[in-house]
Parts: C-alpha cells; structure tokens; sequence
C-alpha cells in the first residue's frame, strides 16, 4: 500500500490536520474499516430513532457494510483508496476501470473510471436533525480528486462517472461538476453522472493553484 | 506504486492492426488497451464462473444471445 500526504480541515476550529491517501487498499482493510464504523453508525441510527428523524431523512449509506464489499477487491479492474488521519479511516473509495465506457458526446464509448462506492467515515457526516455538525470537511470531494488522477493515470484523461445516492446528487452536480445523464433503471433508478475529460482538467488546473 | 513488469508479445499482423485500431478508436495506448482487455476477461470469467451468464442485447432488433466465453 502506497500513501499521499496532504491536510484535511477540522470542522470546530478550523484547524488542518495531517492525512494520507493510501492506494492498494485490501480486503482485510475494509474488515478493519467496518470494525471501526459500524459501531458509529449503529449510535447515530440510535440518536436517529430518539430524535424520531423519519428514515427518508436518514443518511442513505447507512445500512451499508464495507465487509461485504472486499471480494470485489481481488478484481484487476477494482482499486480501493483510503483516506486516513489520527489513525482512523476518514472515507473509503472503490473504484472500476471496466467495464463502463462514457456516454458523454465528445468521448463517446471511450472508457472512464467508474467510482463504484464512496463513503465517509459516520463521524464525518453532517445530520443537523440530531446536531451532528461532522469531524472533517471535504473528505468526499478528496477522494473525488483522487478519482480524476486515478483516471489520468490510467489514461483516460480524467473521465469519471457513477451512480449518486439522491442525498448526493447536489454535491456531485453542483460541487464536482458532473453532468447528470438520466436515471438508469438497472441501478435502482440512481441518478447516473459523468465528468467530463474538460471539467477534470478544470479540477486538476484549481488544485495546482491552491 | 505497483511493481510493473515487462514482456514481449507477439502478434500477428491482423492482430495488430486490431490493437491498433481499438488503441485509436479508445485513445490508449498499446499497454492500457491490453490491460482493459485483461481485466475485462478476467471479470466475465469470474462471473461465468459463479455461474453467471453473458448476454448481448439489441434493443432495436429486440434480439439477445448469450455469449459464450471460453
């Protein structure tokens, strides 16, 4: 497993903390991530209940177990990445090579990197209904950086799609700049988005700058 | 970063023509068309394995055939 250094922002102080990407992750890291959330998810769905949040209105990965997800690590076309800082996994990512192509006009049918999962560690989610205001910011939109890159290192110029949980739709459309390409009824009717070989490079240009 | 390691692969010229019309058409290069075409055999056979099957569908024709992979 290799690792990226970079900084995450705490959300009560505004202070930045060390963090790493690690890339090469593998089954027995994703038993070790579930170990670490399942506990968390299982307090905030309790907090959820006593506060009497209805379920639409609960957060839409919380029923899912990252130990359930690891055989499909022994796949050559799957890759898992991990964000991790004061040694606790802030966000996992799993992702695709084959065998989805993009349906985007320009580079129609050429291939793209398909994120298949991408979740936040539960401490990081924001839920004012139960005033969880989250840990760390922006670990969603770090592992989306790290898609684009994995994606240009693959030779696909940065193309990514995936299907959004509907809690997500807004973050992947207004924030990453994907363009939403219809619901697709094989995926229970998720909405289905793209970025674009342009908006990558748009990504990669403003992190260079900042 | 993953170790890499290097091979020599011999082709016949139709074959070659064939990786490099797929390497125009995809926009990659000779190794990322070979390595896409390798996980894809890799994930089909896996899938075929668990007793899966391969279809095409042509939805104007409104024709499916399974595929058989050997």
């Amino acid at each position: 497993m290799t690792d990226v250094p970079l900084h995450i922002q705490r959300r009560a102080d505004g202070s930045w903390i060390e963090a790493q990407i690690l890339e090469g992750v593998k089954p027995p890291d994703l038993i070790v991530v579930e170990g670490e959330w399942a506990a968390e998810r299982s307090q905030v769905m309790q907090e959820l209940l006593k506060q009497g949040v209805p379920r639409p209105n609960w957060p839409q990965s919380l029923h899912w177990d990252w130990r359930k997800k690891a055989p499909q690590l022994k796949l050559l076309a799957s890759a898992g990445f991990g964000l991790v800082s004061e040694k606790r996994w802030q966000g996992v990512m799993l992702t695709l090579t084959e065998p989805y192509a993009t349906q985007l006009n320009q580079d129609k049918g050429k291939p793209l990197l398909y994120i298949d999962y991408l979740e936040i560690a539960p401490w990081n989610w924001a839920i004012p209904a139960i005033g969880q205001v989250g840990q760390f910011r922006g670990i969603g939109s770090i592992l989306f950086w790290k898609a684009i890159r994995q994606s240009q290192e693959e030779g696909f110029h940065g193309r990514v799609g995936l299907h959004a949980l509907p809690q997500a739709e807004l973050f992947y459309e207004k924030i990453c700049r994907m363009t939403p390409l219809g619901r697709d009824p094989s995926k229970q009717n998720l909405l289905y988005l793209e970025l674009s070989r342009i908006e990558a490079e748009r990504h990669l240009k403003e992190d260079n700058k900042s | 970063m993953t170790t890499k390691r290097t091979m020599t692969l011999n082709l016949t010229e139709a074959e070659m023509t064939a990786l490099e019309e797929l390497c125009e058409k995809k926009d990659l290069s000779k190794t990322a068309v070979l390595r896409q075409a390798l996980r894809l055999y890799q994930m089909v056979d896996s899938r075929i394995e668990r007793g899966d099957k391969l279809f095409f569908e042509d939805d104007a024709k409104k024709a499916k055939a399974e595929v058989m992979v050997l």
